[in-house]
């Protein structure tokens, strides 16, 4: 069949037609951003004046000695480890539990019900929470309250050891029905005669979980990793709405020092310097991913 | 069943659905408490925040309308559709010309283009601003709808291809019998195929383009090219005292994208699962 | 994505990035303004406010309405932000070449930045101190932006920051209005005694704390020293009184605020809130402020009071200084249409509109000589204007005052005294290291 495809070169030109305007769309305002990114990063640049002064490497020395790009690569961390286990591996648990009810109705109810936050927006998500920890009216520390807890009642985002664990809670309440979801669709997959041998063997639900979903979602298990560290890393919305970063650069991210030290504190360049390492981090992330599910593909 | 379960069993389920429900309130009840807030005084608001608002009227609703949401509404719908018919048609003419059609250089453009899921928005942020600017785009609905398209196509494009390379051959034998030219076959044949991937990828889409913050907020600025996620903020700015308004705000932000998951869930999770099964 | 793929994505954006990393552009030179042009009246004027919201937004609305009627050939484009979000407006229309044809500034180095960047027109053919416009204005609003004798700011109101406090609440606890630092820090619990949280503050923004600061910086260091280390060039920020203002800061923020160290959690708008319903007994604000806070929500005009932050005993600054300064607007430099521009903003700051700008429910008492008086303005306002006008130290915003990269510095810093985690020493050692690497 394939004789059917075999045109005169000139006709086999002609359909690049088909993928020219994903190309050019790709290429123009995804790409080539990112290699002008690389040349701003090596520029001291006024946005008042608009003047740009060659620099060399001197953003990113100043990179490494700035205790705020620190940690905000620490929160980046910190939201990665808590998403991975609450949006990957508790989301799998919770497909689990979900998946092994009988009920249809139920199933798809509760996750329906997981899934909302996920619909609405991580600004509206994070303005409601922003009122959920406000200490004054919020709905956190009159919960509190009310069972008796008053004592542990603060201000959540106002303070630098409560904030940054405020916003990522927010942002686990928000995200973990769409994993959920997910893993929800990997378990459904699993042909049941699998699970009916185990009933068979008289397997528990605890060691049919651990024998048999966790290996046979091991691929979804995979992605959603990857998913989660490089989303963690591109953290933004929710920040810039909760807290702007503060309190004292205590909830900063990659993402919003980014933003701050180039539209803020007038540093484009250096903006651009916690960009190129951002892409890094990003890249290397989908790098793994790869070469993860190659190793795979090779084993089975 | 229950009796084979056992007595631990029993207490096991108790406690799984315990903790299934109890998660479901923690779901929903900040929602709620938001959509109440809504019809709540200020006075109130400050007060009890587990009372039930004393006066059902809609009056914030009103002046959360009044104060620009309804203007931020229409830009979102405004961006979301435009941006989504784009993106779903530059990315399935793009799958089609990648599966369907023999091209040259077919396994490096596949790479360039799939390789932009990769590829996070923060990082072209400088010099985004620097290109819309010089291009005189810059607060304009043109900037959204481009922006939202380019970040966009990858994704939707690695959704149909895979779907598309499912298609069976035979499909473009057919056409290619009846004389039909790739272009008809594409819209006679081929995308009437693919619809429930194409209706997974709206969906998807839709949901992305009503709740993007980072490019709305930045490349922005007038009441005019906002949208709901920034307006929102802005409101929220100008209005900081009238807490209630904003709450009615957020609610009108929330309902039509969640009464969308609503009826397209079964849309979005074979989406999402077709193609990332892969 | 197949593993190849990835191989061939990655020389493909590897090359590229040789071939065009070099590539950037500069500044687009349009031709200078000429704001002495007789205007045209057509076409459309951009302007960018920090007007929006209840009860100010009408005030430009009305006035651009009346200027479309006067001349039909003119749109009024209206971007109105907040006190908050004209931060980040600004620079972001600054940063994408996008600013409008009138923009509102602060003084110091705010304005100086788009001075000298190009992007202020030179206005001193116009407003300058000796032309017919200029003398309607008082002189020292004109001269606080200007810069190497130019003028280019079109100086719109008077601001200055006050306690404001509630006359019936002191009634109620038996408190006199604070002499001292001292005894406002004493007066605290007795407040608290009575029902009342005595000074409301939240310091959600960062700035409302600088606010503090920059009153108690002007007490405590001498104004020479303040001055210098505004200015990166000449900073050393190594006087005592830096950190006795800090300390001081903290103490009245754990004495007398009800949120204490998590006062980072709350909106400014929540603690003008509480202040205006009657919850709050004080309440640090800013003239503009003080028709907003009696305007109905409990607090009445009668039982609204004002008086300067009191001074702390020994402090070796001056102590007649008051922390304030006129706020007005900019032409932009590349503005086709600066004449326009110009007699719009004549327009706005004739006597009538600069009237009703200093009235009530607005407010904002106007620069324009003789636009505040007692019978336009309310009773406040105009105390408050006059105590600005006869102070013979003004101490401008410190977030508004020093370069962008120091003023965040403070913010930080401030909010760092607040949450306690950050000594005094280590947040003055944070910001002088901004200083220093601003130079």
């Amino acid at each position: 069949m394939r004789t059917i495809f075999r045109r005169a070169p000139f006709q086999r030109a002609l359909g690049l037609a088909w993928v020219i305007p994903a190309l050019a769309l790709v290429g123009v305002f995804v790409y080539l951003p990112l290699v002008q990114n690389f040349g701003f990063s090596t520029l001291k640049w006024d946005i008042y004046s608009g003047s740009q002064e060659y620099v060399g490497l001197e953003n990113y020395r100043k990179l490494i000695g700035d205790p705020v790009f620190w940690s905000s690569f620490g929160n980046n961390l910190l939201y990665a480890v808590v998403s991975i286990a609450f949006q990957v591996f508790g989301a799998l648990l919770l497909a689990a539990l979900v998946e092994s009810i009988r009920s249809e109705r139920w199933r798809r109810g509760l996750r329906a019900v997981y899934f909302i936050p996920s619909a609405i927006s991580l600004t509206v998500a994070g303005l409601l929470f922003y009122f959920v920890y406000e200490p004054n009216l919020g709905l956190l520390n009159h919960a509190l309250d009310a069972v008796g807890l008053g004592r542990f009642g603060q201000s959540w985002l106002g303070q630098g050891d409560t904030a940054m664990l405020a916003i990522i809670a927010m942002s686990q309440w928000q995200g973990f029905g769409y994993s959920t979801l997910l893993f929800a669709v990997a378990i459904q997959r699993i042909p049941s005669e699998i699970y009916g041998a185990a009933a068979i063997d008289g397997t528990g639900p605890i060691r049919r979980f651990v024998h048999v979903t966790v290996p046979l979602v091991r691929e979804m298990t995979g992605l959603m990793m990857m998913v989660t560290i490089s989303g963690a890393f591109q953290v933004f919305n929710e920040v810039m709405v909760m807290t702007g970063g503060g309190p004292d650069n205590s909830t900063q991210v990659l993402g919003t020092w980014l933003y701050r030290s180039g539209f803020v504190r007038n540093n484009f360049g250096y903006a651009a310097a916690i960009a190129t390492v951002l892409f890094v981090i990003t890249l290397g992330v989908a790098m793994a991913q790869l070469w993860v599910t190659r190793r795979r593909r090779v084993e089975w | 069943m229950v009796s084979r379960l056992g007595f631990l069993g029993v207490i096991a389920r108790l406690f799984m659905w315990v903790f299934l429900l109890g998660l479901a309130v923690v779901v929903l009840y900040p929602l709620l408490w938001m959509a109440l807030n809504g019809f709540k005084t200020n006075a109130e608001l400050f007060g009890n925040p587990f009372a039930l608002p004393v006066d059902w009227s809609f009056e914030n609703y009103r002046k959360a309308w009044n104060r620009g949401v309804s203007n931020y509404l229409t830009t979102s719908v405004l961006v979301t559709v435009t941006s989504t018919i784009a993106t779903v048609f530059v990315s399935a003419w793009a799958a089609y010309g990648l599966t369907r059609v023999n091209i040259p250089f077919s396994k490096a453009i596949t790479s360039v283009i799939l390789g932009g899921l990769m590829l996070a928005p923060t990082v072209a942020l400088v010099p985004l601003v620097k290109m819309f600017q010089a291009m005189g785009l810059y607060n304009s609905f043109w900037a959204l709808l481009i922006l939202y398209t380019a970040f966009r196509v990858p994704f939707t494009t690695f959704l149909i291809r895979a779907y598309m390379l499912d298609l069976p051959r035979e499909v473009d034998e057919a056409a290619d019998v009846d004389g039909a030219g790739r272009w008809t076959a594409f819209w006679r044949i081929i995308l009437p195929m693919c619809k429930p991937i194409i209706t997974s990828t709206i969906l998807l889409h839709v949901l992305f383009a009503w709740n993007e913050y980072l490019f709305a907020m930045v490349f922005t600025s007038g009441s005019g090219v906002q949208t709901l996620p920034v307006g929102l903020t802005s409101l929220m700015s100008k209005h900081g005292t009238d807490f209630p308004v904003v709450f009615a705000g957020m609610v009108i932000a929330a309902v039509p994208v969640v009464l969308l998951f609503f009826f397209g869930q079964r849309y979005i999770v074979k989406g999402l699962a077709d193609g990332i099964g892969k | 994505m197949r593993p190849r793929a990835l191989t061939t994505f990655a020389a493909l954006a590897g090359a590229s990035v040789l071939t065009l990393a070099g590539c950037s552009g500069g500044p687009a030179n349009a031709p200078a303004a000429d704001v002495t042009a007789e205007a045209e009246f057509s076409g459309t004027l951009s302007i960018l406010t920090k007007f929006a919201g209840d009860p100010l937004s009408p005030y430009f609305e009305d006035l651009a309405a009346e200027y479309e009627r006067l001349h039909p050939g003119v749109k009024i484009e209206l971007i109105q932000e907040t006190d908050q979000s004209v931060k980040d407006k600004t620079k972001t229309l600054t940063a994408s070449d996008a600013l409008p044809d009138i923009y509102f500034t602060w003084t110091g180095n705010w304005a100086e930045n788009f001075v000298r960047g190009g992007r202020a027109a030179d206005l001193s053919k116009v407003i300058g101190p000796d032309t017919p416009w200029g003398r309607t204005f008082s002189k020292a609003s004109l001269s606080a932006f200007a810069y190497d004798g130019r003028y280019y700011g079109i100086p719109l109101y008077n601001n200055g920051k006050f306690m404001g406090y509630n006359k019936a609440a002191f009634a109620k606890a038996g408190v006199k209005v604070p002499a001292t630092f001292e005894e406002l820090l004493s007066s605290c619990p007795t407040l608290r005694k009575a029902g009342y949280e005595p000074v409301a503050f939240g310091n959600k923004d960062g700035w409302p704390a600088l606010h503090y600061l920059q009153q108690l910086f002007a007490y405590t260091v001498p104004e020479a020293t303040l001055q210098a280390d505004f200015r990166p060039g000449t900073a050393k920020l190594d006087h005592p009184g830096y950190v006795t203002a800090l300390k001081q800061f903290k103490t009245l923020v754990d004495t007398c605020t009800d949120t204490g160290d998590g006062t980072n959690g709350v909106l400014y708008t929540s603690a003008q809130e509480a202040f205006s319903r009657g919850k709050a007994a004080m309440y640090y604000q800013e003239v503009l402020e003080f028709d907003n806070a009696t305007a109905g929500r409990g607090l009445s005009p009668d039982d609204f009071g004002i008086f300067p932050l009191p001074v702390p005993e020994g402090a070796g600054g001056n102590p007649k200084a008051i922390e304030g300064a006129p706020e007005g607007y900019l032409v932009n430099a590349r503005s086709p249409r600066a004449a326009l521009a110009v007699d719009f903003m004549k327009f706005v700051t004739g006597s009538k509109n600069a009237e009703k700008l200093s009235s009530p429910p607005y407010g904002q008492p106007s620069t324009v000589i003789g636009a505040v008086t007692p019978k336009t303005s309310s009773k406040a306002v105009f105390e408050g204007i006059e105590m600005v006008n006869r102070a013979p130290q003004l101490a401008s915003w410190l977030d508004m005052v020093t370069v962008p990269e120091v003023a965040d510095a403070w913010l930080a810093g401030g909010e760092a005294v607040i949450s306690g985690d950050t000594a005094p020493e280590k947040v003055l050692e944070s910001v002088r290291q901004a200083s220093a690497s601003a130079k």
